[in-house]
């Protein structure tokens, strides 16, 4: 309790006006999945009928009623935990749902397809929330138990769960308040690991803690990508406090702001019903000052309604910024963006590897649910402080302007966001997306000097034509000529394996000859003489061996040292050399094999693609065709001459 | 191929459909910048679209020149100062002075955008060939100017993004600018053209068009409903799209809306940004294009005879890339390459087909035709509303004094659904009827915005066009 009391006495905040949002539900299935696979049912089953009752009760009294036991629509009970298992079982809600499986579900826990409707909307009703309350329950208190950050071991889980279930039974028991003991635990900690942080700007000590949630956040955000996986846990457990303080303020606070809800919606359906009050003009909102339902109503609009752009975009420059291609120094084994796995992680998931922010604020919404299904009934929201609230949204969509435009959604001055989460949840029905839109900055920090268009031209320096190379052959328009723009090659060629690297090798090097006579010296000054695999003629045998086992052991671990460390192993060899190599030889060989090899999967853009079972002479060979007479570059040689 | 009746529209001034002067600049060292090991932009793929085109003989039809680097002077035309200075001075190897560390951040220098070996240069040389372009189509040296290793369109004033350092696409224009009095800019990256579109957000004399991925897709902006602001006012045309977006639904879409601004805004130069991420298949973009649709862009441009800058951009399966600027190439110069790839240096990375059109992949269109239909009746509905389009009668709308307290309007714009941003994906249920709530919603909107914009155009009424 010290916790808590500490932060609702010690400081002035107005209880009445505070409602944090709660946030951001975590991975907190992947928790709780494993209980139905491995626990003993029976055991958990008794745990699971006594915890529920006892969070239906704290969570659920006031403003949502659950009658308790369950009853599907023909009036038979159905058993909660059966259900809860088996959904967790086969991949969770949002799963079963997408899938339509809830068939199937009826059919395991023997029910008729009629009453399926009902229980889908069961499970929505009671076990959704009552997942997100367990595994916050369980991860705070992982937390607390100093395991925060690391794996969560999944093995393990089902026996620990089970005994935190148990603990958490026991506190319940002993402490009628036994929830609020808990978040008042969690809060305390919670200061202490805000108060490691040394992020103490924009303090100010009305809201102090407010404000630091707030800042960690943001200062997570802004950590280095490459602590982005810490981030994320970070903010899982973080925003799993702040949702769990959120439930807390909510639980005292739901009924004033569900009065003002009710009068806005006794004024909306009733228009021309006289009101007790006469409202003041828009112009004088600002002013208006008042202890009803209507100033409720306006702070509430303010919070959920702040025009975009109406900030500067001091921390939209300065702290986090879009990024394209987040992954790809971390994460080698991001998912390959093509084909139907692509599409079906764009379509489904928030698709993190598309911006770095996503994986962080993925933490506060991976699931992806939907804003306006019941699933996910409260907007995750926080207000931290005046500039820099983070808004997740709440279907784990857009993330990638959602933390660029927190600015934007920072409440205008300093009263801390008030609104309810279920007044936000009207709101952004509708809304939809609205509030984490990236707008455009205007000002001349952003655009060109256009000048006026006077019609007078001023004369450009002829120095940007550049030095020509080539000049159009329009004259030559003989039919021959003709003929050859646009040429590609042609069907058949002598060579005794039609396809294989030597014949390509061979053709390619006849290509080349052809083209030197054909361009003089724009055949130098293109650079053609280092283009292809020629460069690696440049090479020792021994060199591209040690490029090669180099490549292949700096992938995927020490990638970024990789070039700058290689004038180490390569003396005589320029960054610029290496590059080459690995464009026009190494790249080049890479495909050639993929080519012959496994050519439904080749790829010239993964740099973590690895040989396959090359050993010698880059694949040549594995490709050789046995009794072959190998060219060994026997045709190419005369190209050497080209240097 | 007939590139004329596939062309389809012309404005008076088209002569032969073939022949057009191509002028085309490539700087031979472009292949050897090195963005970093893991990093998708490779200027290698510029690299290896040049050899294709000189495999397949193009630069008989054009002429090459190498571009002249843009000075620091030249670049601070547009970048801001010490973000100029910060780029000119920056390396690796200074990377850990505090002098330059400082200010990563502040410039988004580092992880999307490193700092790599020979980043100025290559800024340079990207720049000077746009510059370049934009020089010898004010000269009336050429119809069609090419640079492929331009068309970064990210790169703010004093920032840089979505691997773009230096905005040659803006520094381009203002390079048009001195010659001609409008320039349309179109965009068909796959990711949105924000760098540009913000260059000349407030400016008439730049029309910006953007098709591009919308929703949780870097950058983040686009908004059809982001059209400008000032005199810039319904001069940005943002056309946001969702996945696998295929050649017939781009085409639907590119044509009418590019004929409606041709006819309206009438430039007197157009640039277009070839970014070859939309094309199928690219590692980083989500847009199920061929190389045929994607060029269809450029065919389609070209038949309007108006002097035409072609620029590079993004793309990320370099194969595709190369063989997508390639064609692109032959479309500029008037020929039909064969589809079979000439022997090249590059040969293997087009394996196993060693085609030069690849077929598109079976991926799901997101688009549904009503979400097209939606969209491009919003934005003619735009477009036709700048004012110098002949065929727009003038509306009297009741004035309305700009209040500074426009709550009424707020409460009114918020909770505008964004119908084409995606959050349909998972909904399982309900889908028509909430389109149908979202449409009218959207039409609420566009109506009431009419209103809004007769009042405040009218005094920045361009004169007709055709008169410089």
């Amino acid at each position: 309790m010290a916790g808590w009391s500490t932060w609702s006495n010690g400081s002035s905040l107005d209880l009445n006006q505070v409602e944090i949002f709660d946030v951001c539900n975590g991975n907190d299935c992947r928790n709780v999945k494993d209980l139905a696979d491995n626990a003993d049912h029976d055991k958990v089953k008794t745990l699971f009928d006594k915890v529920f009752p006892v969070y239906l009760k704290e969570n659920c009294s006031h403003a949502v009623v659950r009658p308790m036991p369950v009853l599907l629509g023909d009036g038979q009970a159905v058993d909660l935990y059966k259900l809860f298992s088996l959904v967790k079982e086969i991949g969770g809600y949002d799963f079963v749902s997408r899938n339509g499986l809830w068939g199937y579900v009826a059919k395991e826990l023997g029910l008729n397809h009629q009453v399926l409707a009902s229980m889908k909307l069961i499970f929505d009703k009671y076990l959704n929330d009552f997942e997100e309350w367990l595994g916050k329950t369980f991860k705070e208190k992982r937390f607390r138990n100093g395991n925060h950050g690391c794996d969560w071991g999944f093995k393990s889980l089902p026996l620990e769960l089970e005994k935190e279930l148990r603990s958490l039974l026991l506190n319940l028991k002993d402490n009628d308040d036994g929830l609020v003991n808990l978040e008042s635990n969690a809060i305390s900690e919670y200061i202490d690991l805000v108060n490691h942080k040394e992020d103490t700007n924009l303090l100010d000590t009305e809201n102090q803690k407010i404000n630091t949630y707030g800042d960690v956040q943001l200062s997570n955000v802004d950590d280095d990508e490459k602590t982005c996986k810490n981030v994320k846990d970070d903010s899982v457990t973080l925003s799993t406090l702040i949702a769990e303080n959120g439930g807390g303020s909510r639980k005292r606070k739901r009924e004033p702001l569900s009065g003002m809800l009710n009068w806005v919606r006794q004024v909306a359906k009733h228009p021309l019903a006289p009101l007790q009050q006469t409202l003041p003009k828009p112009s004088k909102w600002k002013e208006y000052k008042g202890n009803d339902f209507f100033i409720q109503l306006l702070r509430a609009r303010e919070a959920r309604l702040v025009k975009p752009g109406a900030q500067p975009n001091n921390e939209t420059s300065s702290s986090q910024k879009a990024k394209m291609c987040p992954d790809m120094y971390k994460d080698h084994v991001a998912p390959h963006h093509h084909s139907a796995a692509r599409l079906r992680c764009s379509e489904r998931l928030p698709a993190p590897v598309k911006s770095r922010t996503c994986s962080c604020c993925n933490s506060c919404s991976p699931n992806g649910k939907k804003l306006t299904s019941s699933v996910n009934t409260k907007p995750k929201n926080c207000f931290p402080d005046k500039t820099t609230s983070i808004s997740c949204s709440p279907n784990g969509k857009k993330l990638t302007s959602s933390v660029n435009t927190k600015a934007k959604n920072c409440s205008p001055d300093k009263t801390t966001a008030i609104v309810d989460a279920s007044t936000a949840r009207t709101m952004t029905e509708q809304s939809g997306e609205d509030f984490i839109e990236k707008h455009v900055s205007v000002g001349p920090l952003y655009q060109a000097d256009v000048p006026e268009w006077t019609g007078e031209v001023c004369e450009s320096d002829s120095k940007w034509l550049g030095t020509q190379v080539w000049t159009p052959k329009h004259d030559l328009d003989l039919p021959s000529e003709k003929d050859l723009v646009g040429r590609g090659r042609h069907g058949n060629c002598d060579c005794h394996f039609k396809g294989s690297v030597e014949c390509v090798r061979f053709h390619i090097a006849e290509s080349r000859m052809k083209l030197r006579r054909d361009l003089g010296s724009a055949f130098y000054l293109w650079g053609f003489n280092r283009m292809g695999e020629e460069i690696s003629l440049q090479w020792t045998a021994e060199d591209e061996k040690r490029f090669k086992d180099l490549m292949s052991l700096s992938f995927p671990s020490q990638n970024k040292s990789f070039w700058s460390s290689k004038s180490r192993y390569f003396p005589d060899k320029t960054r610029r050399d290496m590059v080459s190599y690995y464009f026009n030889a190494y790249l080049i060989q890479l495909r050639s094999y993929q080519n012959r090899v496994t050519p439904n999967n080749v790829d010239s853009d993964e740099d973590e693609v690895e040989f396959g079972s090359f050993s010698e002479g880059f694949g040549m060979g594995a490709l050789k065709i046995p009794g072959s007479n190998f060219l060994e570059c026997s045709q190419n040689k005369q190209c050497t001459d080209l240097d | 191929m007939g590139i004329e009746e596939e062309s389809g529209a012309s404005l008076p001034g088209g002569q032969d459909g073939k022949k057009r002067r191509v002028t085309y600049f490539y700087e031979p060292s472009i292949g050897d910048y090195y963005y970093g090991q893991g990093h998708p932009m490779k200027p290698h793929r510029i690299r290896m679209a040049h050899n294709l085109i000189v495999h397949y003989s193009l630069h008989r039809r054009m002429e090459i020149n190498r571009p002249f680097p843009a000075a620091p002077d030249d670049i601070r035309r547009f970048h801001s100062d010490d973000y100029v200075d910060f780029l000119a001075s920056v390396s690796p190897d200074t990377l850990a002075d505090p002098a330059f560390s400082r200010h990563l951040k502040r410039f988004n220098v580092g992880e999307d955008c490193p700092v790599f070996d020979g980043l100025f240069p290559f800024c340079q040389a990207s720049a000077g060939g746009s510059i370049g372009a934009a020089v010898k189509l004010n000269r009336q040296d050429a119809d069609i100017a090419v640079n492929w290793a331009g068309g970064l369109h990210h790169a703010k004033k004093s920032e840089a993004s979505g691997f773009c350092y230096v905005n040659d696409i803006v520094l381009g224009i203002l390079e048009l600018l001195k010659y001609h009095r409008r320039v349309l800019y179109v965009d068909i990256d796959v990711h949105h053209g924000d760098g540009v579109e913000e260059a000349f957000y407030t400016t008439d004399r730049v029309m910006t068009v953007s098709f591009h991925k919308f929703g949780d897709f870097f950058p983040g902006t686009g908004h059809i409903k982001d059209v400008g602001v000032g005199s810039g006012k319904n001069y940005a045309i943002n056309v946001p799209l969702n996945d696998g977006m295929d050649d017939d639904s781009f085409r639907a879409l590119f044509r009418p809306i590019i004929q409606k601004v041709m006819e309206v805004y009438q430039p007197d130069a157009v640039v277009l940004q070839c970014g070859a991420d939309s094309l199928s298949g690219d590692r980083l973009g989500c847009f199920n294009l061929s190389v045929k649709g994607h060029a269809d862009c450029l065919r389609f441009l070209r038949s309007f005879n108006v002097p035409l800058m072609v620029l590079g951009g993004g793309g990320y399966t370099i194969r595709n890339v190369a063989r997508c600027w390639c064609y692109e190439t032959a479309v500029a110069v008037g020929v039909e390459p064969d589809n079979k790839l000439p022997y090249n240096e590059y040969y293997e990375y087009f394996g196993p087909d060693y085609t030069l059109h690849v077929d598109p992949s079976n991926m799901e269109n997101l688009n549904t035709a009503k979400d097209m239909e939606k969209i491009r009746n919003t934005l003619l509905e735009q477009i036709s509303r700048l004012p110098h389009a002949p065929s727009v009668p003038f509306q009297t709308t009741p004035s309305t004094i700009p209040v500074p307290e426009e709550a009424e309007e707020d409460m009114e714009r918020r909770p505008k659904p964004r119908i084409w941003s995606g959050d349909d994906y998972d909904s399982d249920h309900d889908e028509d009827e909430k389109a149908i709530i979202k449409s009218s919603n959207l039409n609420d909107y566009m109506s009431r915005d009419v209103a809004d914009d007769m009042e405040e155009e009218k005094p920045a009424v361009p004169p007709p066009s055709g008169c410089c």
